[in-house]
């Protein structure tokens, strides 16, 4: 059985500049996945090379063992893509947006849409550009599940939400989940609210691939290292080393341990996703965060 | 597909429908109007009778008649720019789909993107198809009477609102502003120019290019008084008019030519002497025109003209879409 998504050698250039490039990866089916990295690392684009809105430049992607762009017929029906800002018909009724689901849809659940709808209280015959921007999103949201899709493909799907509206709609895409198994993948700057929905990260920076596996694995594999500046060659050699900083004498190291670090010249910490996830995007997102605390 | 096609193209259906409703509000009425004092001052009579016709009085009757369509015969030629307006319009939403990024919504359902593209620009051709249909047919009911006296070819209105051309022009200006929007991917400045090139091409067609569609014939007749002009040039399209000698060729003689020619008549008129005039070259008049028996052979080919732009400009927005990343 192939991944829900499957990219190999992936880019795409836009002029002469690459938006995405040597994008590798492979989503596995029924994971929920993070795809993150800082704006304009690509993921808005990836995410529309999956569902064929994009052509590739280079390289090749799979979405459920299918070319979304030469398949589309049999492919489209199988994705469910939720665009950033929730693309919606502004002049539309939420009762009429549900009939663009029905009449584009021949997998359309009809039932599910409705009993989504009523459970969250939305005026059926209210215009859509008059809901709440959280409200637009369910409504986006409803029409990508009743579709009854394997794979949800999802970019951005909070940024533009409060907080409260973030914690609802993303416990929406969890029971989506656990009641059909889909895969979901979603795209994001920050990390904070995935990390309690997601089982699986991608990190992408600069258009490229820099970490891809399960979030388990990827925490339980790094590793923060304090120790002499003269010995990080030495860990470099067994282990590969995502960021070094150095002081006067002392040197800091986050490395993708290949086992245990068993040199007693270091300090071992364990890390948490996030940090893990910063030290993938480097100093510049450090900074970025820094400045946003203070 | 259909009914999503429908639905977002509705406001500016109905906003052609409203227009089309009102010039029928406007021209009916009028048009009946038209039709009865056609046949109460017995124009047909004047017409057709030619002893009837030279007579002072059908002078004055079709002189007459052409006050009786007022002040719509003046702005007709105006409402050549109506097509433009319908079919720019048509295009509209589809080109602010693209604009807003909610064509993504649509190319992310179930259905292919040739089958969204299929399904959009054939409501807009349709609704196209129809308004240029609707358009014409008013057009052409009402001018029945002034086609009559005035003929078919009669200024710009009588060719540009009648028969088949308004339709080609409706397609045209739908095919500009799908092909410029579609590239372009915003709505107010692609309506605006679509309707401007719409504009300058029509402006070029009626002023240099339709009367070269064939070439045209030329008649040279007498300056002498008592032959009238040639029945070829009945309801013709004349595209110049003036002294010429016997074998057509135009005079070229100055101003003090024909002054030389002058007597001042009895009512105190200035009457030219015709065999003075054939001495300097200027006894005969001539007339290069297009017959109106070639009106519909023009209509066609400009429908052709038309239409055949509007199917390369709408084939290539549609390879715009298809390819569109």
């Amino acid at each position: 059985m192939t991944g829900a998504l499957e990219t190999h050698g992936l880019g795409k250039r836009y002029g002469s500049q690459w938006a995405l490039r040597d994008c590798t990866l492979e989503i596995p089916r029924g994971s929920v996945t993070a795809l993150v990295g800082p704006n304009g690392a690509g993921k808005t684009t990836l995410l529309r090379l999956a569902v064929g809105l994009t052509r590739p430049s280079e390289g090749s992607v799979h979405m459920l063992g299918l070319d979304p762009h030469d398949d589309a017929a049999q492919a489209l029906p199988r994705v469910g893509f939720l665009a950033q800002e929730h693309p919606l018909f502004g002049g539309f009724t939420v009762a009429e947006m549900l009939r663009v689901g029905r009449e584009l849809n021949p997998s359309w659940d009809e039932e599910a849409a409705r009993a989504r709808i009523a459970e969250l209280e939305l005026p059926l015959k209210k215009k859509v550009r008059s809901l709440s921007g959280g409200q637009r999103a369910q409504v986006a949201l409803t029409l990508a599940l009743a579709k009854r899709p394997e794979l949800l493909l999802l970019d951005e799907p909070v940024a533009s939400l409060d907080p409260l509206a973030r914690r609802e709609f993303l416990q929406s895409v969890l029971e989506a989940v656990a009641e059909r198994g889909l895969t979901v993948v979603l795209s994001s700057h920050i990390l904070a609210e995935l990390e309690r929905v997601c089982d699986h990260l991608v990190i992408l920076a600069v258009g490229r691939t820099q970490l891809a596996g399960s979030i388990d694995e990827i925490v339980s594999s790094h590793r923060l290292l304090t120790g002499p500046r003269d010995a990080a060659e030495d860990v470099a050699r067994l282990h590969e080393v995502v960021r070094e900083s150095h002081a006067d004498r002392q040197t800091t190291l986050v490395v993708r341990a290949d086992g245990h670090v068993y040199d007693s010249r270091w300090t071992v910490h364990e890390l948490d996703l996030e940090e893990i996830v910063l030290a993938y995007l480097g100093q510049d997102a450090a900074r970025r965060r820094e400045e946003a605390v203070a | 597909m259909i009914w999503l096609s429908l639905r977002q193209q509705r406001a500016e259906t109905l906003l052609t429908a409203v227009m089309l409703l009102l010039l029928a509000a406007l021209f009916v009425p009028a048009g009946l109007h038209l039709a009865s004092f056609y046949t109460q001052d017995n124009v047909a009579h004047c017409l057709h009778d030619a002893r009837l016709g030279k007579s002072l009085a059908c002078a004055q009757t079709l002189s007459d008649f052409g006050g009786r369509a007022g002040v719509l015969r003046s702005v007709m030629p105006w409402l050549t720019l109506l097509p433009g307006m319908i079919g720019v319009a048509l295009a509209a939403p589809l080109v602010l789909d693209l604009e807003s990024g909610t064509y993504r919504l649509g190319w992310t359902q179930s259905v292919t993107r040739a089958r969204w593209l299929g399904a959009r620009f054939g409501t807009a051709i349709v609704a196209a198809l129809a308004a240029g249909g609707l358009l014409a047919l008013l057009f052409t009911w009402y001018r029945e009477p002034l086609d009559k006296v005035f003929g078919r070819f009669d200024g710009s209105s009588g060719f540009d609102l009648e028969g088949i051309v308004p339709v080609s022009y409706v397609l045209f200006a739908l095919g500009l502003a799908l092909a410029i929007g579609v590239t372009w991917r915003r709505t107010a400045p692609a309506v605006i120019t679509s309707f401007l090139a719409y504009i300058g091409t029509r402006v070029f067609v009626d002023t240099w290019l339709r009367q070269r569609y064939v070439s045209p014939l030329s008649v040279t007749w007498s300056v002498n008084a008592t032959a009238p002009a040639p029945r070829s040039l009945n309801y013709a399209w004349t595209l110049y008019s003036g002294l010429s000698d016997r074998a057509g060729h135009p005079f070229s003689g100055g101003y003090a030519a024909l002054q030389a020619c002058g007597r001042v008549a009895y009512n105190g008129s200035k009457v030219l002497n015709a065999h003075c005039l054939a001495r300097h070259g200027a006894g005969f008049n001539t007339a290069v025109y297009q017959p109106v028996s070639r009106y519909w052979e023009f209509q066609g080919i400009e429908f052709a003209l038309f239409g055949g732009l509007a199917a390369l400009l709408i084939a290539f927005a549609a390879w715009q879409v298809l390819r569109a990343d």
